[in-house]
């Protein structure tokens, strides 16, 4: 039963990963390689707030949600935006954001080391499991969690389909040049996109260190399974990530658990390996995840043909 | 001395990278491929080294007792002495290393590719990156293939080579090792091979058109991208006489790379060499300084984050204000309208 509290509060954190992954590539068309270490800012941010001022990471989700999501617009604004403009080749905009994965870690390991000398307590690793509590019987992370997935996934859906900003987003995703043509104005989409993709990724941060430890590198290590959710879920499509997130999270949790009792602990180090395969299946069954699956033809035809 | 150390420091660093730089610009500057995962070449090295050469000398000696990290230990220190005795001994053994390096190199570098056969150019780029990741934190949990994080020790191929010249030595050797590539892949490169990858490079539609495979193409590139590169990581590994797996980290061994890469100018290799030098001045004066500047500028932190920063910072720079690099590629020479014919192409045809 622990185990699967466990999987399901890493495919909830893994789920909020991936549509931020999935929204910066739907309005940009980068795979934005540092969103492991947007990731840590965010539990980085808890740490600080938890240290400093003592406020429990739960109530540092929102101060979280808006720092991060001032770091992903000053990482679309400072960096993609002037490449963009240049007409850089994508795999250029890759590199960027190889560079501005490499800057977050410099940035986060010489913020971890200060604050270790600031606070006199060893910040180098840390790992929140000694504030949960237990909430109606269950560890208070699986309850957090999830309620994070619920009110986002209800928020982004009111957005997207009941207000005219939303009907704004969808058009310049699915179509930017009509959508432009039609007065939308896509760079705002684009900023909305990243401003999101940061605060997910902030909050899945903050609640991160609740499930393993982290020092300044675990974007690095992350960034496998966030790749391979968004890729199972097709990198074009929000609701392929969710899917995403769960299978990747799913079995990396429970398949290497159900290994580890069978051939013995060992196997517990390799549930990166797990991904990886996952990954390859997806791409060698359904080159285009399961959002590209056949039998969502009918609802997708459009956006197959207009692309 | 100090003086020294710090000149043969930068040599034997400009040896390996430029190894390194240029399996890369074979693969990206060349042929267009985004290899992400280049940490995975030279991780193949070191496991050639450590894990296989290794096991082999150790059944052929028939040293006993305990696993490979501990009969490494042993393996060592009998071979140097052996080695002390027969320099030709201790040259035959490096020229094995390389040899297995390379060919595993291009065993792994023509599996590695294989994707690419369904994927589009940044799908492949992230796969690329995701194998190389979690090869590296595997051979670096698992201490039976190459000691992981513990590691293993390696024979001093050199041992002959009294102590005190044993880094100048090194260094000649790295230097000798970096100019054959050098001159290998430049012959290879100017030939109808070079401009067919950059003909790839440009339009694949029009390599389809004369009759040529694509996928074979690249696997036969990468193939001889990551034999060179491991090339590189079996030099290291001798040179540090160990391997530990988590030296092999994705920003040492992919992201500056591609940060020499970009610095020099891709597709010509006096640039990649250029970009090289540069880099390489820099990062040894950062390392050698390490402490100094530590204490001058009164850094509550490690100058290694210092050197992330200005690393990725300067790659930012690069791609946005010299994309070329500081050397340009000079265009193949074309008659004009083949030039014009091929500009209408791309513009139809956006992207790939």
């Amino acid at each position: 039963m622990a185990v699967l509290e466990g999987a399901v509060v890493y495919s909830n954190l893994l789920v909020l990963l991936a549509i931020g992954l999935t929204i910066t590539y739907i309005t940009t068309g980068v795979p934005n390689f540092a969103q492991g270490s947007m990731a840590i800012f965010g539990s980085f941010v808890s740490l600080s707030l938890w240290l400093l001022f003592n406020i429990h990471p739960y109530y540092s989700l929102p101060v979280s949600f808006i720092l991060g999501g001032g770091l992903g617009i000053a990482i679309y604004i400072l960096v993609l935006k002037p490449m963009i403009k240049k007409e850089a080749m994508v795999v250029t905009l890759m590199i960027a954001t190889l560079a501005v994965d490499l800057i977050l870690l410099g940035v986060l390991g010489a913020y971890s080391d200060t604050l270790a000398e600031l606070t006199g307590k060893g910040t180098k690793k840390f790992i929140f499991t000694p504030l949960d509590f237990k909430l109606a019987g269950l560890d208070a992370i699986l309850v957090v969690s999830s309620a994070v997935i619920v009110f986002i996934l209800f928020a982004l859906f009111l957005l997207l389909y009941k207000t005219k900003f939303g009907i704004a987003l969808r058009a310049s995703m699915e179509n930017p040049a009509l959508a432009e043509i039609m007065g939308v104005n896509v760079e705002h989409t684009r900023l909305f996109s990243w401003f999101l993709s940061g605060s997910l990724a902030a909050v899945a941060g903050s609640l991160l260190p609740f499930r393993q430890e982290i020092v300044p590198a675990t974007g690095a290590i992350i960034i496998v399974s966030i790749f391979a959710a968004s890729i199972v879920g097709g990198l074009g499509s929000i609701y392929g990530a969710l899917a995403g997130g769960y299978i990747i999270g799913m079995s990396e949790s429970l398949i290497t658990f159900y290994l580890s009792k069978a051939v013995g602990p060992s196997v517990l180090l390799y549930s990166k390996v797990v991904s990886l395969l996952v990954l390859i299946i997806a791409l060698i069954v359904s080159p285009k995840g399961i959002a590209g699956l056949e039998i969502w033809r009918k609802r997708t035809w459009r956006r197959s043909t207009s692309s | 001395m100090a003086q020294e150390y710090l000149l043969l420091d930068i040599i034997l660093w400009f040896s390996i990278y430029l190894i390194v730089a240029l399996s890369l610009n074979i693969e990206y500057g060349y042929a267009g491929i985004p290899n992400f995962g280049r940490a995975l070449a030279v991780l193949v090295g070191a496991i050639a080294v450590g894990g296989v050469v290794n096991r082999i000398l150790i059944v052929l000696l028939g040293i006993e007792g305990g696993g490979l990290i501990e009969t490494s230990g042993t393996l060592k220190s009998t071979v140097n002495a052996m080695i002390a005795q027969n320099p030709l001994l201790g040259l035959g053994i490096l020229v094995l290393c390389l040899l297995i390096a390379a060919l595993m190199g291009a065993v792994t570098g023509a599996l590695f590719i294989l994707p690419s056969a369904k994927l589009r150019q940044d799908y492949l780029a992230i796969t690329l990156l995701a194998i190389s990741e979690v090869l590296f934190l595997v051979s670096n949990y698992n201490t039976s293939i190459i000691g992981g994080y513990y590691g293993v020790s390696i024979p001093d191929v050199l041992a002959f080579v009294p102590g005190e010249k044993r880094f100048l030595a090194f260094a000649l050797l790295g230097v000798g090792i970096a100019l054959l590539v050098y001159l290998f892949v430049e012959r290879l490169l100017t030939s109808p091979y070079g401009r067919l990858l950059k003909a790839m490079r440009e339009n694949e539609d029009v390599v389809k058109a004369f009759g040529k495979n694509i996928l074979v193409l690249r696997i036969k590139t990468v193939a001889l991208g990551s034999a060179i590169a491991a090339l590189a990581g079996a030099f290291y590994s001798l040179y540090s006489v160990n391997v530990i797996a988590s030296t092999f980290f994705r920003v040492d061994w992919t992201f500056f790379p591609f940060l020499m890469l970009l610095l020099g100018g891709m597709g010509n290799n006096r640039g990649v060499a250029l970009g090289v030098f540069s880099f390489v001045i820099v990062k040894v004066l950062l390392i050698v300084y390490k402490f100094e500047i530590k204490s001058t500028l009164h850094l509550p932190f490690e100058a290694t984050w210092l050197e992330y920063i200005l690393f990725g910072v300067l790659m930012l720079l690069i791609l946005y204000y010299k994309p070329d690099g500081l050397i340009k590629e000079k265009p193949v020479t074309m008659t004009p309208p083949i030039k014009h014919a091929l500009k209408q192409k791309a513009k139809e045809t956006p992207g790939r």
